[in-house]
């Protein structure tokens, strides 16, 4: 096994701190020492289930989409995937993209209103998300852990039945409608499931809530407090200690909760299915939905999932960008 | 000898040849996908659980079945032999739509025949035929709708009917189902319930004179007054149908792309006029709740609501009504079906089933649960709206008993001039029914 000369650079130049790319060359060539008497195959082969069950479910499956997408539909108008690239036809992809940008481009009204819906509901939930996440790791004490669980607890019912219950909270005589005629809010009750928008970005806020304050309190769980305390050392109020030193620290995390709660939300259909129904809010999400069901609209249910991958593309590039950025600066 | 789906290349490259009509190379099996299931064969495991089925294949529609055109379906498969035993302690496998048959009725069956029964459901006819098209599901029984039956009879999913078995029919069922046009001769289906559609509306807000007596009853859906309380099917047939008559247009099969544009600017309209809602449980479920004043109805669904009313009292059933034209030739009428599955296990206990259900009691009791009418000759259509059905007597929590048909809704009672002289739905050319998918989705895009 050949030894890693990295190890007896770093001492030579103590005055420079290692950056990232030469700390972590260190780290492994410290890592080669330490197991040296295993084989090099040793602890790479600890991905190999994780690497087969992505390429199980998520490789193959991708490709069905792909063929799906670029494929040809049976006499039943069910779509028939082609699994040969060399057959592949671009008719239904066309057809798409003549609704996306084509003289009559009905598709993209419905992509920005998903993306203004994802962008107020992201938003949202970044605020309230990053208080709450906030208190916990900071102010909570012996109750954190308690807090936590009360976070975790939505996860033990499903998605679906817990936009069943708003439905059933926000009927004409439900609870959120009794008890705004009890405060004396409103008078009549209000319409809330009769197609708004502001439901099924409500809806859509309550039910990813959860994604977004974990990783956020997570992250701000580990700030240590001595550069809190140095910030406040060097004159800092506490809004400019959270300014100047946390608010820039939990920048990862913020990237990774709005990563983690927007990109499901893109392809979200039942929030507004069941709290909705009305075409005027229809998301991207429901589109696709609809062409899988459709008789005849496999291949376009497909191309529309592949366009918005494309589309989610660019705010994970970002996201993957930033984080090996914020890596390389520790 | 009926082949199932999966038995393997020969099957699948027989299959293939049928359906393209010439003998097919082995390009194009492998073009197919057919080819891959041979070679990789656990490859193609995983790729048919993704959806596809090798034997198929795009290709010109079916012989379109209408009253002017009858169609003789081919047989395929041989139906069962005569007097055979009914299978014991079998459980009998159902495929249905989601609540569209009473538990109480099976229980029935299974105690009379000693066997056990599963319902598997499903909630549009897309999704059961790409379930059942994967070949893997093994039903008995099953409940299509009839555009659909003579792709399900040539891909083999569909088990020929003997008639020994099914007395009921000749003797219980409407003269117009004894040669039906979409299966003459009754080869392979029987039928389980009609219906007309129509518009539901809240009484305690829309009096019955204001409907019946509108110039244009089905324009009320676009008229302002009612906005935020309207609702139309989740479903581009029934609703780019409804669109049509509305504009005085009553060929609900039209292929001609002017007409269905047309319709599709309707239901536009109809965002803006109303902020209308597509559901499927709109009609049934939320309007006797009060969500809507007006919605579009099947005639079972309304039948069927007054069991989603608050409190189950009179005066709440009376909330309820219904619109279907007056005019017979303009009222859309349908039915739905009852099969045997093409690969079922119980074969015979499935056909003994098939004669269950078109007996005149366990008819009208299923009936009395869930709204849709049987086509039972002994059902008088005029003394439905005055007796009283079995779910209404046997359980104790409704504040007031219900009849078959509410007596103030005769309009939902389905007479056999419905389906002889009414529109019916046939299934579409593949480019027609493209103009229609397209249509319905710039609705539904909500542009």
């Amino acid at each position: 096994m050949p030894e890693a000369p990295a190890a007896t650079e770093t001492p030579s130049r103590p005055e420079v701190p290692a950056s990232g790319r030469r700390a972590r060359k260190v780290a492994r060539a410290e890592a080669r020492k330490t197991s040296a008497w295993l084989p090099r195959w040793f602890w790479p082969s600890f991905t190999f289930p994780g690497l087969l069950w992505l390429l199980v479910m998520f490789i193959l499956p991708f490709y069905a989409v792909v063929s799906v997408a670029f494929g040809s539909i049976d006499r039943f108008r069910n779509p028939l995937p082609v699994w040969q690239p060399w057959y592949w036809t671009t008719k239904y992809t066309g057809e798409v993209f003549q609704k996306f940008f084509g003289e009559n481009a009905y598709l993209q009204p419905t992509f920005i209103r998903t993306l203004i819906y994802v962008g107020i509901a992201s938003s949202i939930l970044l605020v309230a998300g990053y208080a709450v996440a906030y208190y916990v790791a900071r102010h909570a004490g012996k109750r954190k852990t308690l807090i936590l669980v009360l976070l975790i607890s939505p996860f033990w019912i499903s998605y679906l039945m817990r936009m069943l219950a708003w439905v059933n909270l926000l009927e004409s005589d439900g609870y959120v409608n009794r008890t705004l005629q009890l405060l004396h809010v409103t008078d009549q009750p209000i319409a809330w499931l009769q197609g708004k928008p502001i439901t099924v970005i409500l809806g859509l806020v309550y039910g990813y809530m959860p994604y977004m304050i974990l990783p956020l309190f997570g992250f701000l769980d580990r700030i240590q407090p001595s550069l809190l305390e140095a910030g406040r050392d060097l004159g800092g109020s506490p809004t400019s200690t959270f300014v100047r030193v946390t608010l820039p620290l939990s920048k990862p995390a913020i990237l990774a909760g709005l990563v983690i709660v927007s990109l499901p939300m893109f392809g979200d259909y039942y929030t507004q299915n069941l709290l909705s129904a009305s075409p005027k809010t229809n998301m991207y999400g429901n589109l696709i939905d609809e062409a899988v069901g459709a008789s005849g609209q496999g291949p376009q249910g497909a191309v529309l999932v592949l366009i918005l991958m494309v589309m989610l593309l660019v705010p994970m590039m970002y996201y993957l960008r930033s984080t090996l950025r914020a890596q390389e600066g520790r | 000898m009926k082949r199932h789906p999966r038995e393997g290349a020969k099957a699948a490259r027989e299959g293939l040849e049928r359906q393209l009509g010439r003998p097919v190379s082995r390009r194009d099996f492998l073009r197919y996908g057919a080819g891959a299931a041979v070679s990789v064969p656990a490859l193609s495991a995983i790729l048919a659980a993704c959806g596809s089925n090798p034997r198929t294949t795009e290709t010109a529609a079916f012989e379109v079945a209408t009253r002017e055109n009858p169609v003789r379906l081919p047989v395929i498969g041989e139906p069962i032999a005569d007097n055979l035993e009914p299978e014991k302690g079998a459980t009998l496998q159902l495929y249905n739509w989601d609540a569209y048959i009473w538990q109480h009725v099976i229980k029935d069956f299974c105690a009379e025949y000693d066997c056990d029964y599963e319902i598997t459901t499903f909630n549009n006819m897309e999704e059961a035929v790409g379930k059942i098209q994967t070949g893997q599901l093994e039903f008995d029984v099953w409940f299509p709708t009839y555009d659909q039956l003579g792709k399900f009879v040539e891909g083999g999913f569909i088990m020929p009917l003997n008639h020994s078995y099914i007395p009921n029919l000749e003797a219980n069922a409407w003269d117009v189902f004894q040669n039906p046009f979409y299966d003459q001769e009754w080869q392979y289906s029987v039928p389980y319930t009609v219906y007309t559609t129509g518009i539901a509306y809240r009484r305690d807000r829309i009096g019955d004179d204001e409907v019946s007596g509108a110039e244009n009853p089905r324009a009320l859906l676009w008229d302002s007054a009612y906005a935020d309380k309207v609702g139309v099917y989740d479903s581009y047939r029934d609703t780019l149908g409804f669109a049509l008559q509305k504009l005085g247009i009553n060929d609900l099969n039209t292929e001609d792309a002017a007409q269905i544009t047309q319709a599709k600017d309707a239901l536009i309209e109809l965002i803006d006029a109303v902020n209308v809602r597509a559901t499927i449980n709109g009609a049934y479920a939320k309007l006797p709740k009060g969500e809507y004043t007006l919605h579009e109805s099947w005639s079972g669904d309304i039948v069927a609501g007054w069991g989603y009313t608050p409190k189950y009292t009179q005066s709440d059933y009376e909330t309820l009504g219904y619109w279907s034209d007056p005019d017979v030739t303009k009222r859309p009428a349908d039915n739905d079906l009852i099969v045997v599955g093409g690969n079922a296990k119980s074969p015979v206990l499935a056909h003994l089933f098939l004669n269950w259900m078109l007996d005149f009691q366990h008819a009208m009791d299923n009936f009395s649960w869930n709204g849709y009418q049987p086509p039972q000759k002994q059902a008088d259509p005029d003394s439905l709206t005055s007796m009283q059905g079995l779910y209404s007597k046997i359980s104790g929590s409704w504040a007031a008993p219900i009849t078959y048909v509410p007596e103030w809704m005769s309009t939902a009672v389905v007479r056999e001039d419905d389906l002889a002289q009414g529109l019916r739905v046939h299934e579409l050319s593949p480019d027609g029914d493209q103009r229609w998918n397209d249509a319905w989705q710039e609705f539904k895009a909500g542009a």
